[in-house]
């Protein structure tokens, strides 16, 4: 059986999911985290639960929201568990009040009661119950309280004779509705007084799935018809907004019924918290501390001893252990050089940044999960109105410092399409962990005092370009349509250690799973191109199939400081995901360890150069995974490769202006 | 107007109609219409956000908005 998981944004979905399912699905603390249905099994093996993005209405406004819609018009399901904020009982129940209407069986879990009584609201199930003709369960979806009484109260639940009409919405719209349902007729397994009432409130998913079988001008006259006639009796401004003063003062009556309340005047902690950190002067500096916070503690105070011990413990006893092992087995030298110049020097190499990306990653969901993203937002939003966006276009950029897929992807709860597609398009430019060991080798190398602020700097010049962008794009290629920005502001939470484990090791096993496969098996091809050349095999590096297609392109990157064969050749590889440049440095200049090649670098680069190329490595392309998510999100060929066009551009464009510059300030 | 209140300044609204209409179906979806109570949390410098509270629950929303809601304070 299969059962949907309905509810608004930010009520606990995905915590309930997790707690249902024993999977470890993203949760975090903002609206907007489920952009995509994610499918789980219940811990009884038999039933499946799906869990969809948080909606307020059926009627959608974003992508995400639509997703939800559709899965209610097109998808097979049995049963609904509707996830409620006990503290937000008013709008909750108006998604309810739909889903009764839609006449699926459904159940409901009353989550964050603890919040509503804080706030002096306290709550009779049963009461809400039998007034909604419905089960409701009290429930801690964090903590899993509650969560089996649910999960029972579901599974008991008969599949058949379900009343659609708690509400009655006058005259004119019943008549309306019973017009609709003998046009129907047997057309369609769905509730008509539904279908009806979402038709009537303007619900455009809807309108397209009964055009199917209706004619779409009947469907507009019908509806033009019936907003003149409710207008004309009872004065009201329009037919969605009748439509929604009924269901209003019908929660209201059963609000009133089942709760109770008592005045409370001490101030939340929250709202203690956010004079502060959303305070006129201090907010934005607040903000920009808690980066940089982020950054010392990722690349100089803990990130690097890490990795630095990590790089010791891989080129030395893995390294040394595995080469006896192989020499013990007595393998042919080919298969050995494979796998100790290859493979450990690739994959090895990646992975002694897996601390620092850990870290990262640690922040990250610290962010989300304790309601700060939101904040952000808000914080950022003067500066990103002022490009063309909106401060939640924010919210995919930070994501997009852990990795640019799912910041692309967060992208959908941004509700117009115009600022949707600028958010995807400029996203990329954020500088994802992968791309993060090419700076911790090259800033180690060459700015190893300053490594934080160069990391830093390149961090930031990520983010001001694709500021720039926006207001160059939004002011030309995509222009029009007035920006919109509404933002819901969730109370504070104090992160939970397990949740926030969960978070790094969900973002963290995305690189380790990387580095198991494309770049083990990138290492291994990159090898073999520096093995063979067009002279035959075991030829010089020099003269190896990688030299001469990295020859190639060289000469391009001249005027920007680095235009060896090798910077060509890993550019080239990058392409495949941003952490296999290291391993193709590690290949190509065949050392054992990051030290090393440290010291090695500083032959073929200066420090200028090197950030040249850092900078290059920045903007240059989006990974192939990254140009993927692009097309599906965009479902346009033309925007993925515009991604990749001006990235490039821009790219040897500003890495110009560092080298040229440079040189021409005397720096060398 | 709303964007005329100060800090702490409690007010109900009277007239959300002249907004933006996607604005308003998303305040609409929170919540807050005409008559709700609303309760000044943050105002954003250089002409940023504000943030609202209403019922407990906090919203952001534009000051381009904000002259736009008609208000009526306490």
């Amino acid at each position: 059986m299969e059962i949907a998981l309905l509810g608004n944004p930010n009520t606990g979905k995905t915590s309930l999911f997790n707690n249902l399912t024993g999977s470890y699905e993203y949760v975090g603390n903002w609206s907007g985290v489920t952009v995509e249905k994610k499918i789980g099994q219940f811990k009884n093996k038999k039933d499946k639960l799906i869990d969809l993005p948080g909606i307020y209405t059926f009627n959608p406004l974003s992508k995400d929201e639509g997703v939800v819609t559709n899965f209610f018009l097109t998808d097979k399901f049995e049963k609904v568990i509707n996830i409620i904020d006990a503290s937000q009982l008013e709008r909750n129940l108006h998604l309810t009040v739909q889903l009764i209407e839609f006449g699926k069986p459904a159940v409901i879990g009353l989550n964050m009661v603890d919040v509503a009584k804080h706030r002096g609201i306290q709550i009779n199930p049963s009461v809400l119950s039998k007034e909604l003709g419905i089960s409701v369960t009290p429930i801690v979806a964090r903590t899993g309280k509650g969560c089996d009484a649910l999960v029972k109260a579901a599974s008991e639940l008969n599949i058949v004779n379900y009343q659609t009409n708690i509400i009655s919405y006058g005259n004119e719209i019943e008549k309306a509705i019973l017009n609709l349902e003998s046009l129907i007729g047997e057309q369609s397994e769905h509730s008509t007084r539904w279908l009806a009432l979402q038709l009537f409130e303007g619900n455009q998913y809807v309108k397209d799935y009964l055009s199917q079988f209706l004619d779409l001008k009947l469907l507009n006259e019908l509806i033009n018809t019936l907003q003149d006639d409710v207008i004309q009796a009872y004065g009201t401004k329009s037919l969605d907004q009748f439509i929604y003063q009924k269901r209003k003062a019908f929660i209201q009556s059963i609000i009133e019924m089942a709760t109770e309340r008592k005045e409370k005047s001490i101030v939340p902690l929250s709202e203690k918290i956010d004079q502060i950190v959303t305070n006129k002067v201090l907010g934005l500096p607040i903000f920009l501390f808690m980066m940089y916070f982020m950054f010392m503690l990722t690349f100089d105070w803990l990130g690097t001893p890490l990795s630095d011990a990590l790089d010791a413990f891989i080129s030395g006893p893995v390294s040394s252990g595995i080469d006896s092992l192989l020499t013990t087995l007595g393998v042919s030298s080919f298969i050995h050089a494979l796998v100790i110049d290859g493979i450990v020097a690739g994959v090895g190499g990646v992975l002694v940044f897996v601390p620092q990306i850990i870290i990262l990653f640690f922040f990250i969901s610290l962010l989300e999960d304790s309601g700060y993203m939101a904040r952000v937002a808000l914080v950022m939003d003067r500066i990103m109105e002022s490009v063309g966006l909106n401060g939640k276009a924010f919210i995919p950029m930070i994501i997009g410092f852990g990795c640019n897929v799912p910041g692309i992807m967060a992208a959908r709860t941004i509700e117009t399409p115009r600022e949707r597609l600028l958010t995807i398009l400029l996203t990329p430019l954020m500088s994802c962990s992968a791309r993060l060991p090419v700076y911790a080798l090259f800033a180690g190398a060459f700015f190893a005092k300053n490594q934080a602020l160069i990391v830093l700097f390149l961090y930031v010049l990520g983010v001001v370009i694709a500021l720039i962008l926006a207001k160059i794009f939004s002011k030309s290629l995509l222009k029009g349509e007035t920006s919109l920005f509404v933002i819901e502001l969730p109370p504070y939470r104090l992160p939970q250690f397990q949740a926030l484990w969960r978070g790094t090791w969900d973002k963290g096993k995305g690189f380790l799973r990387k580095a198991g496969t494309f770049i083990f098996a990138g290492s291994a091809f990159i090898w073999l191109l520096t093995y063979a050349g067009p002279s035959g095999f075991n030829v010089e590096m020099d003269q190896s199939f990688l030299a001469k297609i990295g020859g190639l392109i060289a000469p391009i990157f001249e005027p920007l400081g680095f235009g060896t064969w090798q910077a060509g050749a890993s550019l080239i590889t990058g392409f495949l995901a941003k952490e296999v440049i290291i391993s193709t440095m590690n290949i190509i200049y065949f050392v054992p360890d990051a030290a090393s090649l440290q010291g090695l670098l500083i032959d073929h680069y200066t420090p200028l150069s090197a950030l040249s190329f850092m900078a290059f490595i920045l903007l240059y392309i989006p990974c192939l995974a990254t140009v993927a998510t692009i097309y599906k999100e965009t479902g346009s060929k033309k925007w993925s490769v515009f991604s990749i066009v001006y990235a490039l551009i821009i790219a040897y464009f500003i890495s110009f202006i560092i080298y040229q510059g440079g040189k021409l300030i005397g720096l060398s | 107007m709303l964007s005329q209140l100060k800090i702490g300044d409690k007010a109900k609204i009277t007239d959300i109609t002249s907004t933006e209409k996607l604005v308003r179906r998303r305040l609409l979806d929170l919540g807050i219409s005409e008559g709700s109570e609303i309760c000044i949390k943050c105002v954003m410098p250089f002409g940023g956000p504000v943030m609202i509270e209403s019922c407990g629950q906090c919203v952001g929303i534009r000051r381009r908005e904000a002259n736009c809601i008609e208000v009526e304070k306490f």
